[in-house]
């Protein structure tokens, strides 16, 4: 991601890009629970692609369907434009870490790590080479003549993150594999991640409940709800131009508010309280007059002071609470008729936060372009 | 303050020494203690006289005593096993016969073992109810059943017959193919259940893992299935090696006089000859034959274990 590349990576834009994975109406049932609903989704090759949403939405069983641990109901799964229903799991170019890592119990580190290679055709004396290579990536040398039972959780981790990326796979399934590393070395693994991407050009799909994660990063986001995919897009594109206020509220901080929508130049006028001046907003949206809509507000989109400031959109509220996060402070404020809103500032000034307290009147501010406008 | 303390402290100590007593009294009250008198008759001399052997230890003669009866003690009875081939020869028979129908026995139980464990999770404590089922009836009454089907105008004959599979009956009973049969039979819950304990541990994502990374059913069942089990695998076979090994009730009843077993033997030493000293010498060698592979293998373990770390 740092590295200047001259043109912008985004193949999913270009109709002649060929697509590694094609998933066409992959369907999973389990029993009659269906876990995955009539998926249809490419993913290109280099492609960084996170999986996200909430806790039984059947993220890993899409993993578990492309590592070819579980055959789709219904649908086809294509890898490299071939249908992949009839190959086994040993004989598929794709390697997973699981989540619950998988680590043989018998084998010591370094032997976990030769597992995968040793079935290969890869000759034995680059294997030694090659497991040392992956032992310093994820910096467990010390550690290679242990058993899984012998090191810490979040080197176990790493040792199957390892595992999987030995084989150098066209396709690396990532179950979590951050979940269980504190922050720092969480972060540097990320960053090692996206390295290794760029170093191996081997696709990623990774899984993750962490949306900081996913938007540091992935390429592109999906997010998962029911068995069915929300939205797929690029990280800004999701965080700006949610389709749902399910996915808005997912990604980062938002304040839904419900109203009416009504055409204005540009635009709509959402109405959203008794006696209120109407909210306007831009939208590529087409709402019949008086449809029902929700209006999506970041809090750092929305500018605080105390006098009234000219704006798109002004109103007045009083602060409730004030959460102090070091660099910026969340107001939350409750508008007339009790909506509340939340809006940030950063404390650029050393007595910022003094300036506003709680129980204060203040005025509320934001440009027409900075909500989004979503049906209902 | 400090007094009652320290009482609570020497009732920890007790109650501590109590637990660690306990299984040491029982290994010496019904293991050692009977050893040593086994030991002790192993290398006394046959006698006319209830009991039948000497010398007995008389300590109203005191020291001397003891002195006579320590001198009249010697190892001649295990001479004479060296001497007549029939020992070394029901020895190495029983050796033979206990391996082989722990190996029977493994080839059996091992793939049932991993059916039980891959089986839906509600049926599991059906199957184990199964295979401990068995045990409800006596021992001895299974071992007869077994001579009913298996005699020549047994069962096995009348239905392999029927089927017109062989004309004439099959000879089984009376052979040590009878004694396999009745062994395995016999012994297959000790193998089964040992590994299958190890097996349903096991997490089946491993086996995934094995695949993803290259495995083929084969391979993933070789290189990580059966490593895993292998602690069971051997509980399995101790359990059924060892009480194999002195078995006499199976090679009595189904063997007929063409299965030579050290178990038989030694009955028949104590009961037909009455001549307990051998009896005796012949029951520590056969302690010896199985104590000794089992120290071997723990040292092994222990090892091992070691090396891990
Ligand atoms: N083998 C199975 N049999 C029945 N139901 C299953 C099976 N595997 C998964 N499910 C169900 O399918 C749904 C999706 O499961 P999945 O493991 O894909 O969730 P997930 O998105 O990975 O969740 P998490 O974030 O908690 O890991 C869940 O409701 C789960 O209970
Ligand atoms: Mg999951």
């Amino acid at each position: 991601m740092t590295g200047g590349a001259p043109q912008v990576f985004a193949p999913w834009d270009d109709p002649k890009a060929k697509p590694l994975i094609e998933f066409r109406g992959v369907t999973k049932r389990f029993g009659d629970f269906t876990a995955v609903d009539a998926i249809d989704l490419n993913i290109y090759p280099r492609e960084f692609f996170a999986l996200l949403g909430p806790s039984g939405c059947g993220k890993t069983t899409l993993m578990r369907m492309l590592a070819g641990f579980e055959t789709p109901t219904e649908g086809h799964i294509l890898l490299d434009g071939k249908d992949l229903a009839a190959v086994p799991p040993n004989r598929r170019a794709v390697n997973m870490m699981f989540q619950s890592y998988a680590l043989f119990p018998h084998l010591t580190v370094y032997d976990n790590i030769a597992f995968g290679l040793k079935r290969s055709d890869m000759p034995k004396s680059e294997i030694d080479g090659r497991v040392t290579e992956m032992l310093k990536l994820v910096q467990l040398g010390p550690f290679a003549k242990r058993k899984p039972h012998q090191i810490s959780g979040g080197q176990r981790q790493r040792v199957a993150l390892a595992r999987a990326l030995a084989k150098a796979p066209k396709l690396l399934l990532l179950d979590e594999p951050l979940a269980a590393l504190d922050k720092k070395l969480r972060h540097d693994t990320q960053f090692e991640l996206m390295d290794i991407q760029e170093k191996t050009g081997t696709t990623f799909v990774i899984v993750t409940h962490d949306q900081e994660e996913a938007m540091t990063v992935a390429s592109r986001i999906a997010v998962m709800k029911d068995g069915r995919l929300l939205q797929v897009s690029t990280p800004p594109q999701i965080y700006e131009n949610p389709n749902s206020a399910y996915v808005a509220d997912f990604i980062g901080d938002v304040t839904i508010i419900n109203g009416t929508a009504e055409p204005h130049p540009d635009g709509y006028a959402v109405h959203w309280a008794e006696g209120q001046a109407p909210l306007v907003v831009r939208s590529p949206l087409t709402l019949s007059s008086g449809q029902a809509c929700h209006l999506a507000i970041r809090p750092e989109k929305v500018d605080v002071s105390k006098t009234r400031p000219e704006d798109d959109n002004v109103v007045k509220g009083e602060v409730i609470d004030i959460a102090y996060l070091g660099n910026l402070s969340t107001f939350h404020v409750r508008l007339p008729g009790g909506q509340m809103l939340k809006a940030q500032k950063f404390n650029t000034e050393h007595s910022a936060r003094k300036e506003i307290t709680w129980g204060d009147e203040i005025w509320l501010s934001w440009s027409d372009e900075c909500a989004v406008l979503l049906d209902r | 303050m400090s007094d009652m303390t320290e009482d609570t402290d020497r009732l920890g100590a007790l109650r501590r020494w109590a637990l660690i007593l306990v299984p040491y009294l029982w290994l010496l009250g019904l293991f050692l203690v009977p050893f040593i008198i086994v030991l002790k008759i192993s290398v006394s001399d046959i006698a006319l006289a209830i009991p039948p052997y000497a010398p007995t230890l008389d300590l109203s003669q005191g020291w001397q005593g003891l002195r006579d009866f320590l001198g009249k003690l010697d190892f001649e009875n295990y001479i004479f096993l060296t001497q007549d081939d029939l020992y070394w020869k029901a020895y190495l028979s029983s050796l033979r016969i206990a391996v082989v129908a722990t190996v029977l026995t493994l080839l059996v139980g091992f793939p049932v073992a991993h059916a039980m464990a891959r089986a839906p999770e509600e049926w599991r404590p059906t199957l184990m109810m199964l295979v401990i089922l068995p045990f409800w009836t006596s021992f001895l009454i299974r071992v007869y059943a077994w001579i009913g089907i298996l005699s020549g105008e047994g069962y096995l004959n009348q239905f392999l017959m029927a089927l017109g599979v062989i004309d004439s009956p099959l000879t089984i009973l009376n052979t040590p193919v009878a004694v396999y049969i009745g062994i395995v039979y016999t012994y297959l819950p000790f193998m089964i259940l040992p590994i299958y304990a190890t097996l349903e541990k096991m997490d089946d994502s491993l086996i995934e893992a094995a695949e993803d990374l290259g495995c083929t059913r084969l391979q993933s069942f070789w290189l990580v299935t059966l490593p895993l089990a292998r602690p069971g695998i051997i509980a399995g076979c101790f359990l059924v090696f060892i009480p194999t090994l002195g078995e006499f009730v199976i090679p009595s009843l189904l063997g007929g006089s063409n299965t030579l077993m050290v178990g038989k033997v030694l009955w028949d030493e104590f009961f037909q000859n009455r001549d307990w000293p051998v009896a005796s010498a012949v029951a520590v060698i056969l302690l010896l034959l199985i104590i000794l592979p089992v120290v071997l293998f723990q040292r092994n373990q222990e090892r091992q274990g070691e090396a891990g770390k």
